[in-house]
């Protein structure tokens, strides 16, 4: 009993090592077909990459727009609700910057870009393998580090922190709808409130962390799609796991990276 | 004397050494291929065909063996050297494993792209030629998804022809399709070795289209080469997995079990 638990926990610790150095050797392939190769003369695929960041970025406006929306509604709602016992509904105004800019969009929009292109990703790659066409191109003599994953890296870590910024700017809109429409604070006195409340390191740690957020959910998509063996069923299962897989490493970086910003304060 | 036999071989294979994990599917197989014949490899459906090929071209690391092509080791070349190599070769895959995000054009014109500087009106000639050569040549703007199997087939080879190999393998270049668009398949792999005085490595368990295009045969069977020679001494081969083989007798004892199950079905 007792032997075969531990027997279980060290096989999920040695998946887990492996898993890390499989990540770790792709990143190195990565990084080596993104800066390396090209600097000696093996090009890099500029079309294929504007392609994958208008899918990634351009395309998820509208749901990460809306959706930004509503989330800048409910958090002017909520705020407001708190802030009304002690009179003070002009402060939601820092309440929804502060946690638009630090907290919610970034991961609002890597939430929503991890449903809609990290799982596309994984069933792109995971699809390709099951047909051969990642083998074809292994014969041919192409490297698919080269064709298939630096496009693709290029497109998500641009598209990512791209997308939040204008996540961040939709949820504060959101936010003044409440309060200018709703609760009757005027317009300028809001956007003053606003504008006093937010520093420039909200900002920028807002947009860090997106980068971040954007480097997980290209590499967890890409290293399950290359996990797929076999079937058609294997991509099914690849492209949960890959969904489930980005959202907790997300919320892993999320909290590293606030508690970084926190203590450095 | 051992440097002239050299030159006329343009695939050597010793003692290859093929695991899945523990698994061993190939046992110490070895065997040569001449320059210009078409050699095919026969064997039942899991006996290791495919994992022969994709360790031929490199997609597969063996557990130990030498695979010499063009009288270099595929097993221990460099990254460098390896594209050199792959360039002088095409393959063709059992599920002819086009790109599908790309037209049938795209297909055959990404290794002139991405491996050659010529122009791209250069390119889009040599692409229709490839094309034409293969009997395709209006499907140069359709995708994939729109061609039928016996087509998909036919643009595969037209891809792994893109750069004028010297060497190209079929994996099952007939299996899955009608006996007449089979047979077209056939003689258009006999069309390209005659023409272009190409070697050919053909995978396939289909005894008529191994009558049409062998030059020499091997057997696999359980990892290993049960018989080697052309068609004349297969026939005079007396190995029983040969025979039975050639002669079409499924197994005994797996007779036996269905059977019994039928029987047990028509009592109820
Ligand atoms: N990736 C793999 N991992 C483990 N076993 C495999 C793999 N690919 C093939 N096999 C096994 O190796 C054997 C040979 O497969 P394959 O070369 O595809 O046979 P064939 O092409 O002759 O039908 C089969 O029994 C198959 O189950
Ligand atoms: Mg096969």
């Amino acid at each position: 009993m007792i032997v075969s638990f531990l027997g279980k926990i060290g096989q999920i610790f040695l998946n887990g090592v492996h898993s890390a150095l499989v990540v770790c050797v792709l990143i190195m392939d990565t990084l080596n077909w993104l800066f390396l190769q090209p600097l000696l003369g093996r090009g890099l695929r500029w079309r294929s990459a504007i392609e994958h960041f208008v899918e990634y970025g351009f395309r998820s406006i509208p749901i990460v727009g809306l959706i930004s929306l509503l989330v800048g509604i409910i958090m002017g709602m909520q705020s407001a609700y708190t802030l009304q016992q002690w009179g003070a509904t002009i402060f939601m105004a820092n309440l929804v910057g502060i946690s638009a800019l630090r907290e919610l969009a970034p991961l609002m929009s890597a939430i929503l870009i991890t449903g809609r292109s990290g799982s596309a990703i994984t069933a792109e790659i995971g699809t390709m393998k099951v047909s051969e066409e990642v083998d074809a191109l292994m014969v041919m003599g192409l490297n698919p580090v080269k064709f298939l994953v630096v496009p693709k890296f290029i497109g998500m870590v641009i598209a990512v922190p791209c997308v939040t910024v204008l996540s961040m700017a939709i949820m504060i809109a959101g936010g003044f709808i409440v309060a200018v429409g709703i609760l009757g604070i005027d317009f300028w006195a809001y956007f003053d409130q606003t504008a006093n409340a937010l520093v420039s390191k909200d900002l920028f740690s807002g947009i860090v962390k997106s980068i971040f957020f954007g480097l997980t959910i290209c590499w967890v998509g890409i290293y399950r799609g290359f996990q797929v063996e076999g079937s058609a069923e294997s991509v099914g299962k690849m492209t949960t796991s890959s969904v489930v897989t980005s959202i907790f490493t997300i919320i892993v970086v999320d909290l590293i990276w606030t508690a970084l910003f926190y203590f450095t304060e | 004397m051992m440097n002239n036999n050299n030159s006329e071989y343009v695939i050597e294979v010793e003692n290859l050494i093929v695991q899945y994990g523990t698994r061993r599917v190939l046992d110490n197989i070895s065997f040569k291929v001449k320059k210009g014949e078409i050699f095919v490899i026969l064997g039942g459906s899991g006996c290791g065909k495919s994992t022969l090929l994709r360790t031929l071209v490199g997609l597969i690391r063996p557990h130990s063996g030498k695979i010499l092509m063009f009288g270099k080791d595929v097993t221990t070349i460099r990254v460098q050297e390896q594209i050199k190599l792959l360039k002088r070769i095409g393959m063709c895959f059992q599920n002819s494993a086009l790109f599908n995000s790309m037209t049938v054009g795209e297909n055959v014109a990404l290794p002139l792209k991405e491996h050659t500087h010529l122009a791209d009106s250069t390119i889009d000639i040599m692409t229709q030629i490839k094309l034409d050569l293969v009997g395709l040549g209006g499907c140069s703007n359709l995708y994939p998804s729109q061609l039928s199997g016996g087509m998909k087939k036919r643009a595969g080879i037209a891809r792994a022809m893109a750069l004028d190999p010297e060497i190209i393998f079929y994996d099952e270049p007939s299996s899955g399709l009608d006996p007449i668009v089979a047979a077209g398949l056939d003689h258009l792999i006999r069309k390209m070795q005659n023409t272009f005085n190409l070697t050919s490595v053909v995978v396939t368990h289909d005894l008529e289209s191994v009558q049409i295009i062998a030059d020499r045969v091997c057997l696999l069977h359980a990892g290993k080469i049960v018989a080697i020679g052309d068609l004349k001494e297969m026939e005079l081969n007396s190995n029983s997995y040969l025979r039975q083989f050639f002669t079409r007798t499924p197994n005994p004892e797996e007779n036996q079990s269905t059977s019994a199950i039928l029987d047990s079905l028509e009592d109820m």
